[in-house]
């Protein structure tokens, strides 16, 4: 049974069929939901979540895309949401718990000047983005898309995806600066 | 012309379309457009270092088995607020404990209930799966001290030993599934070792198999170590 047949199957309601299309994708979206989320929790939640919209949208599914960038789409919005959802938990925690904004210091400027040291800020640095500055510039950084398709995975504008890519550069630029003078 | 503006540089980083020849022309003869074109590459080039941990091989059946009970039956509005993997850790955390509170009858055992009904940050997810592994360790040392030191291996006085195994077996397998989202590939690996050794115990006859295992791969000595990092970590989270 070819990949055409397993999607066919699965959009007439085939569990088998879906499973397959769980089991063979599930690896590559979570590594997309790991670099939009940065974390193993919430990658494997936005995985599930993925699959389950991908299940009750897959009639929607028109072929024109792969079925694995089709689900790179779902798992983007997907990583969004849930990026929205825990800066707003983040935020209301702060307010309720003071000793969290002295929970996790930076990190040394002796430990930065260290080259090898740069690479280690970049989740820190990842997690300085909004949402969809995010999950744009992981798209096109991480993933090859282009705008276009970013702004068709992201159901926004094409200018505001281009935008959304310039401000993600623009704050990494900023947060790593120091890091990346130390080292040279 | 004047210099050329970083957005340019940002599309002309990546291919897109939407440069023109003018602009390509300008950077091939300025060298301060190409410093900056420079710096900004480093800086995106850098991003390349951002690593995604493997998930285990068994990661698609698991998220099948997580998301098929779901495929079914009426359809319901999800959301993050209450995220499926929450969920899972609400079971794992509830059936810790439980095997626990059954299994050691009349330990003190912490009650899961109010932190749990709160909804958990994921800090206090990562609290309750250090500790609730610290605490099956603890156990598991305890019977193989037990097994260890059993002078006594006769086959009968065996039986409790193998149903205190089976019980740490069926327990370990909750907290397999909690470390394998995680990650924790170390940890992961040590509780699969301790995991097979436990099931070869639940099917033992006497001690004397097993106690020369004990000895030769220094499991006492792991358990003990990794258990005490575990409560370490569990205070600090």
């Amino acid at each position: 049974m070819d990949n055409i047949q397993i999607i066919e199957k699965a959009r007439r309601g085939d569990h088998d069929a879906f499973r397959i299309l769980v089991e063979s994708h599930a690896r590559p979206v979570y590594r997309l939901a790991f670099r939009m989320t940065g974390n193993a929790i919430d990658a494997e939640d936005v995985s599930q979540e993925t699959f389950l919209k991908a299940w009750k949208q897959i009639g929607n599914f028109d072929g024109r895309a792969s079925f694995g960038t089709w689900l790179h789409r779902i798992c983007a919005n997907c990583s969004v949401d849930l990026i929205r959802s825990r800066k707003r938990r983040e935020t209301d925690a702060d307010v309720a718990d003071p000793q969290q904004h002295i929970a996790s210091p930076g990190p040394s400027p002796e430990r930065i000047a260290l080259s090898g040291q740069v690479a280690a800020m970049l989740g820190p640095a990842l997690d300085e983005l909004s949402g969809m500055e995010r999950a744009a510039f992981v798209l096109r950084h991480f993933e090859g898309m282009g705008i276009e398709e970013i702004s068709v995975a992201l159901g926004v504008l094409p200018g505001a995806a281009k935008h959304s890519v310039f401000r993600a550069v623009q704050k990494l630029r900023r947060t790593l600066r120091p890091a990346m003078s130390a080292s040279r | 012309m004047n210099h050329i503006s970083e957005e340019d540089l940002i599309l002309l980083y990546y291919r897109e379309p939407g440069i023109d020849n003018t602009t390509r022309a300008h950077l091939r003869e300025c060298a301060v457009c190409q410093a900056a074109a420079e710096s900004l590459a480093q800086t995106l080039n850098i991003c390349n270092e951002f690593s995604v941990p493997e998930p285990p091989a068994e990661f698609g059946r698991s998220v099948w088995a997580q998301i098929a009970p779901q495929l079914s039956g009426p359809r319901q509005r999800r959301g993050f607020a209450r995220p499926p993997l929450m969920r899972q850790w609400i079971a794992i955390a509830a059936g810790v404990m439980l095997l626990a509170g059954v299994f050691l009858m009349g330990r003190a055992t912490r009650a899961p209930q109010a932190p749990i009904a709160t909804g958990l940050s994921r800090q206090a997810r990562e609290r309750i799966l250090a500790i609730s592994l610290a605490d099956h360790l603890d156990r598991a040392g305890r019977l193989l001290t037990e097994i260890s030191n059993d002078s006594d291996s006769a086959s009968a006085g065996f039986a409790t030993e193998r149903d205190r195994a089976h019980d740490l077996v069926e327990e370990g397998r909750l907290l397999h599934q909690a470390l394998a989202t995680r990650g924790a590939s170390s940890t992961l690996t040590f509780v699969d070792d301790l995991e097979r050794l436990l099931t070869e115990v639940s099917h033992a006859h006497d001690a004397r198999e097993i106690q020369e295992r004990i000895g030769s791969e220094s499991l006492l000595f792991k358990v003990r170590i990794i258990e005490a990092n575990l409560r370490t970590q569990g205070q600090k989270s």
